[in-house]
Order: structure tokens, then sequence, then C-alpha cells
């Protein structure tokens, strides 16, 4: 055997961090389309109308969705997991050859079900359920796929070095835990190829749930596959990230533990407040709409406890841009577990569901929370895993602000086209009629959709920013050595 | 004991699995039996209508357009009654949706016309002035896969028991049958039957071939499926 | 009894149920702090030092390593 001594193993982890990348760029790209042609209808017929059926807005739709959680944040769950993991248990992927082969497998076979995706959602083989829409034979692939991931978890945890799990992990193994409950319940469905003897087409399954109860399994899911793939995994993120970079310790241990059971808890019982005034049972309703407001709690503890864990070191929040992202990000988290609660508030939702404030609600937790979070472990992971320096510092700060900017006017643009619309739809005139048509309070909007593309598009700038800095960290950014990565990140002009 | 559950990550992950699925079993599964009722004059689907539903969801028109009219004076007065949770008694999957980019068409069915329909599809902007809507003119040269829906009617019937050839009470008090094929050849020339009479009222000559054919375009399969929405 | 009330109290007792172990786990981290049975601040550290050759924060038991030391030569 070679005597080098042992090291981390970041084989895997760089792949899935080129996923991130890649794939957020895919996600967001068609999401800045969809935002054009909301505002410009013309904008669908962009490749002519040979081409309409595959770059219709109503096509793209699940694809921007589906790109963006499961390429985008799937991806960088995975790379900070490939990373993380042997860290905080002292223990290298290289140790083990089974580990190592899984992590390839995991990888391989992610890329198959991404391509398999991309071209049925393309062609419109979709079940239609929101992050669902993946057809049986997709369906089968993927929970492969998350298999391979749990055993992977377990494993490394089983030829671990430290006794003790650190919150991140406990964070980890709930995503996994509570995704493959979710998906596994939400996609149950029969092949209707074989069971009506081979009639049809081969793909496609009819869902074992009917009308209302369909409704309540995929908001149940659909809620809470928001709760395990964007909050969940990220809070892992940011607990070991920010620790790690500004080298202080979390400010309480104690709360981040109590965070974590209290979040388990009440996660699940707010998924009811996506059908409020719908048809299931009312005491269900207002059980979501309870919960919702106590999840607050759990959330908030979460990220005051980041907050303070700066305390005393606020000047790293001026000198590094890679602070900044994070600290951004958690307070991007309190602001959107604070608006959800409030959109789940009955009277609120009656007026907000169904508008473009929903939308809001969920771009300011996606861009100002999971993807900044994301950015930013990947960017502290970066002169680690590539042993160089980041390629610029100052291509960070334009980064951050013209995507904080870009999310600004994201969410703002969507409150008032949510809040008018929602008003206009309840509108009665004197006499008691409807005061709108609906294509009135549709033509309003322009202007907002119009500033939502453009803020859209800044997101997206920075997105190539990123991109490029990444592309220069890992080939031509100056070589550091082991000294310099002990705590704050080496970062070029 | 806290502190073995810590360090015991299997058990650790036990107990994490029981705090997060607890809310799902009493939330969800009792009410499984109650909720699936249909109601009165509540009808599965046909093989066209059927198909045309497959054509809704390949075109992801649920992306944008909600099926769920909520009990507020300002929605009963758009769209028509509230919905009840019987309507849906035979929606696989439920398309309630999640915005309203364009109006609810719970019941679309009871105020536009097949012919509304043909052209709002070919040029929405055209017949709605200021519609972001884009057109689906496609829809009007694939044609509609009659042997998934087809399949997919034999499977409800085999598995969930859902109604076919049977008696349906309406809310006059009358019955309706709704007819399960026995053959895919007999699914086909009733869809047909079905879809000739939407075309006859089209205007689109191509389509209109089409059915003369006995070729069935999706634009026919999607009428018909909301000209059922009522 | 009908499955709705079989629901309600399912629902009752067992949020009760949770709600006494959440506060008996806040009991128990501080009580194992102020007893100085275990300071839980300390895995925090678990993320400060993090290199393949710290020493761990709490070093698994004899037997687990010398399975690890095992596959390292």
């Amino acid at each position: 055997m070679d005597n080098r001594p042992l090291e981390y193993d970041y084989t895997i982890a760089k792949m899935f961090m080129l996923t991130t990348v890649l794939l957020g760029i895919v996600g967001m790209l068609v999401g800045v389309i969809l935002a054009w042609q909301l505002a410009f209808p013309g904008v669908n017929l962009m490749l002519g109308e040979g081409l309409a059926e595959y770059t219709n807005f109503s096509r793209l739709r699940p694809l921007h969705t589906d790109a963006v959680i499961f390429g985008f944040t799937l991806s960088g769950i995975w790379a900070t997991w490939y990373y993380v993991g042997q860290r905080v248990l002292k223990v290298s992927m290289a140790e083990s050859k089974f580990l190592m082969f899984l992590g390839k497998l995991h990888f391989a076979l992610y890329l198959l079900v991404v391509v398999a995706v991309v071209g049925s959602l393309l062609m419109g083989i979709t079940t239609s359920k929101e992050y669902a829409e993946f057809e049986w034979p997709i369906d089968i692939a993927v929970v492969v796929v998350w298999v391979i991931w749990g055993m992977s978890i377990f494993g490394l945890i089983g030829i671990r070095r430290e006794k003790s799990l650190y919150i991140s992990i406990w964070y980890y193994i709930a995503t996994f835990l509570g995704i493959a409950m979710l998906y596994l319940f939400n996609n149950m469905a029969i092949p209707t190829y074989f069971a009506s003897g081979g009639i049809g087409a081969w793909y496609h399954s009819v869902s074992m749930y009917s009308g209302t109860n369909d409704a309540l399994v995929q908001w149940w899911y659909g809620h809470n596959a928001v709760a395990f793939g964007f909050t969940v995994p990220i809070v892992a993120m940011i607990y070991y990230f920010l620790p790690k970079e500004s080298g202080q310790a979390v400010y309480s241990y104690k709360l981040s533990l109590l965070a974590f059971w209290g979040l388990m808890f009440v996660y699940l019982w707010a998924g009811g407040h996506h059908l409020l005034f719908s048809t299931v049972p009312d005491w269900m309703q207002t059980m979501g709409s309870v919960f919702s407001v106590v999840l607050i709690l759990p959330s908030w503890g979460s990220a005051i406890n980041m907050l303070l864990t700066m305390k005393g070191e606020w000047q790293q929040v001026a000198a590094s841009p890679l602070i900044k992202f994070m600290i951004l990000a958690s307070t991007f988290y309190m602001f959107s577990t604070l608006e959800g609660p409030i959109q789940a508030i009955k009277s609120v939702n009656a007026l907000a569901h169904f508008t473009d404030w929903i939308v809001g609600h969920v771009h300011d937790g996606v861009l100002g929370w999971v993807a900044f979070m994301i950015m930013a472990a990947l960017f502290h992971m970066a002169p680690r895993v590539f042993k160089r320096e980041i390629y610029s510092k100052s291509l960070m700060n334009t980064q951050f602000w013209i995507q904080t900017l870009g999310v600004v006017l994201y969410f703002t643009s969507m409150w008032i086209a949510g809040i008018t619309q929602g008003m206009m739809w309840r509108a009665h005139d004197e006499f008691g009629n409807l005061a709108y048509s609906f294509i009135d309070t549709v033509t309003v909007l322009h202007p907002y959709y119009t500033i939502r593309a453009v803020g859209g598009t800044l997101y997206l700038i920075g997105m190539f920013l990123f991109a490029y800095n990444m592309y220069k960290t890992m080939t031509s950014a100056r070589r550091v050595d082991e000294s310099e990565l002990q705590t704050a990140s080496p970062m070029g002009a | 004991m806290f502190h073995w559950l810590e360090k015991h990550p299997f058990f650790f992950a036990v107990a994490v699995f029981v705090t997060i699925a607890f809310a799902g079993l009493i939330e969800i599964l009792p009410n499984f039996a109650q909720a699936s009722q249909p109601v009165v004059g509540t009808k599965p689907y046909t093989t066209l209508e059927l198909a045309g539903r497959h054509v809704y969801i390949k075109n992801s028109c649920n992306a944008c357009h909600s099926q769920l009219i909520r009990p507020f004076k300002s929605e009963t007065d758009r769209y028509g009654h509230y919905s009840l949770s019987g309507e849906y008694a035979y929606d696989r999957p439920f398309l309630w949706g999640s915005k309203r980019t364009g109006p609810d068409l719970m019941r679309v069915g009871n105020y536009r016309t097949t012919d509304w329909h043909e052209n709002h599809m070919k040029d929405p902007a055209g017949v709605v002035p200021g519609s972001i809507m884009p057109a689906y003119r496609w829809m009007f040269k694939n044609m509609a896969d009659i042997d998934t829906a087809y399949a997919e009617q034999v499977t409800v019937n085999k598995v969930f028991a859902v109604p076919y050839n049977a008696e349906i009470p309406m809310a006059d008090g009358s019955k309706e049958t709704v007819k399960l094929a026995a053959t895919l050849e007999e699914a086909h020339a009733d869809a047909l039957e079905e879809a000739k009479a939407i075309a006859a009222d089209m205007k689109d000559q191509d389509v209109k071939d089409a059915v003369a054919a006995g070729q069935i375009p999706e634009i026919v399969a999607i009428i018909a499926y909301l000209n059922s929405l009522k | 009894m009908d499955i709705a009330t079989i629901q309600a109290y399912a629902y009752f007792f067992f949020t009760a149920f949770l709600v006494v172990v959440l506060y008996a786990y806040i009991y128990h981290l501080y009580s194992s702090q102020w007893k100085g049975k275990r300071d839980y601040e300390k895995y925090g550290n678990i993320a400060l030092h993090d290199e393949i050759d710290d020493q761990p924060v709490e070093q698994i038991s004899k037997n687990d390593d010398k399975k690890v030391g095992g596959k390292n030569e």
C-alpha cells in the first residue's frame, strides 16, 4: 500500500458540484423564458411555429420547477452531503471501495434520470401532479437512486470515527426519510398497459387515489417536498458552512437540536394549508392553518441561531462576500417562513390563493434562501476541493448584488401582482355584479410581469457569473496549501 | 434515553420517521373512504373525453387553469356552483391546479361552445383581446391517443370499480349509462361517433377531413373533455 | 365510535405525547449541563475541527476504532 496520509475524497462531491451549476443554469434559464412568455406571449413562438409545441409555456413550466428542484437543489444537496458527510463523521470515502462505488453509481443513475425527465417532460409525458410529474418508469429509477443515497448515508455513518452525529447529519437523514416516504405514497399508480392487458402507451399510469383524496395526498407531498427538499437539507448546509467559514461554533447547539425536533413534528401538519376552502374536511384545513403559524417557531429557532452565531463577528459579513451570501440566505429564510404562515391564515389565503403572490413566496424562498445557500456552500467547497483559491472576490460581490436586486424585483412585483389580481377577482360594483371580467385582471398585470422577468434575468446573469467564477477557480486560480484552508476561504482579487 | 437515541443512528432514524409519518397517518388515511363517494349526477368519462383529458394533462393546462370553485360569492358569480368533493370521484389525477393565470374551468362546459374553443385554441388573443395564453395549433394536427384512454377506462373499471355499463342516478331522477366498449376496435368506433358530432360544429377543414377519414385530432378530444366539464 | 372520533382522539393524544416529549427533551438538554453530565455545546466543535487527523470530539468505542484502523493499513 502507498503511504500517503489519508485524505478526504471529494470525487463524488465534484461530480455533483458540476450538475448543480449546469442544472441550475438550465432550470433558471427556462424560468426566465417562462417569465418573458407571460409578459410577452410572442416568446412562446421563439423557435418558430414548427417547434411551438416544445417552446410553449405549458410544456416548459414543469421542466422549470423540476430542473430547479430535482436538478439544481438535489445536486446541491448531494454535492454537500459527499463533502460535509465525510468531514463531520471524520471518515474518508477512500476508506471504503464499496461506498466509493455506490457514490459513482448514484451519480451515473442520477444523470440517466435527468435525461429521461427532460425528454419525457418535453414530450408531454406527465402525471400532472406538481413536482411529481414523472411517470412510473422514472419513478422506479428515482426510488433506486434514493435507496443508493440512503445506503451511502448509513454506510458512511457505519464506519465513522466521530461518535456523535453532528446536527447537519440529522438534517440529511431527515431529508432522506422524509422524501422517501412522501414520494412513495404520492406516486402510487397503476400502469394501464399492464392492467388492461397490453393496450395503449406502456408508460402511462393512473393514480391510485381519486379526486379529493388525490389532492390531499398531492399537497401533503407538495408542501412537504418543500419542507424536506428546500428547508431541511439547506438548514443542514448552513449549520455546517456558516460556522466553518466564520470560525464560530453554532451559537447554541441545544437550540439547534430543539429546532430540529420542532420542525420534524410541526412541518408535516402544515400541508393542509394548500387546500383551504377546498373540499377537504374543515378541521384539517384549520389544522393546516394553525400548524403553519406554529411553524414559525422552529424555523426562526434555526435562523436566529445562525444570526447569533455571527455575534461579535459582524465585520466578517462586510469583509467576506461568502458570509454575505449565507447571512442573506438566513434572512430570506426568516422572511419566507414568516410570509408562508401569513398566507396560510384563512382570510389571507382567500385572497392570495391562485394568485402570483404564491409564486412570489416560492421564489423569495428558493432564490433568496435555497439558491444563495447552495452557491455559498459551493464557493466554500471549491478551494478545499480543487486546492485553489476562489478566482475572484470582486466577481462574487458583483454577483451578490445583482442577484439580490433580482430577488427583490421578483418578490415585490409578484406581491403587487398577486394582491391586485386577488382584489380585482372579488370586487363587486354597487349592484352586486362582478366589477371586472377575467381578462381585465390579466392585462393589468403586464407591468409587473415585465418587472418580474427583468428580476429573473438579473438572477440568471448572476448564475452565469457564478459558473464562470467556479470554472476559473477549478482551472486557473492560484494554488493554495492546506494551511490557508482552515477557516475563511481564500479568495483572489 | 435522549442521549442514547443520538448515539444510535438507526433508532434515531426510526424516531424521525415516526414523528413525520404520524401527521400523514392521521390526516389522510381515515378520510379516504368518505371523500371518494360520487355525488348524484357525476358520471365517469367516455373514451373520447378521457383522451381529451390526457391532452389537457399533456399540455399542462392545469399549470394555468384551476378546476376548483371556492365557496365565495365572487367565485360562484363568475364560475358557477362551488365545487363538491364527490364531483371529483372519477378524477384520477385531480386537476385542481394551484394557479389561475387563466380562469377556472370546473364548469366551462356550461358557458363555452365547441366553436368558441376551436377559435380560441387557434388564436386566443383573437377571441379574447389581451389574452396571454399561447396558441395550441398543433392540437389540430396531432392525433389523440384513444388506445391509452381505453386502457385507462379498462383499468379503473377493473381495479377501482368505476361504474361503466351501469345505471347512474342523475339530478333529475333519470338514469344514465356510460358505456365501456368490450374491445379496442369498438372503443375506437364509439369515440369516432362522438368525434363526428363535435367536428360537425367545427370549421377547420383539416380536422373535418381527418375525422371523415376515421382519425381523431387532439383538438376534438380536448373539446369533448372541456364540454363535459359542467 | 366512528372513524372521525377515533381520528380526533388519536390526534389529541399523540400531539400531547409529543409535546411532553419535547419539553422533556428541553429539560434533558439543560439538566445534563447543570449536573455536569454532558455539555451539548461541545458538539458544535465537530464542524470546526473536522480535518481527518483532528481528534474526534467523542471517539467511537475502542472496538470500532480497531475495525476502522484495520482498513487503513
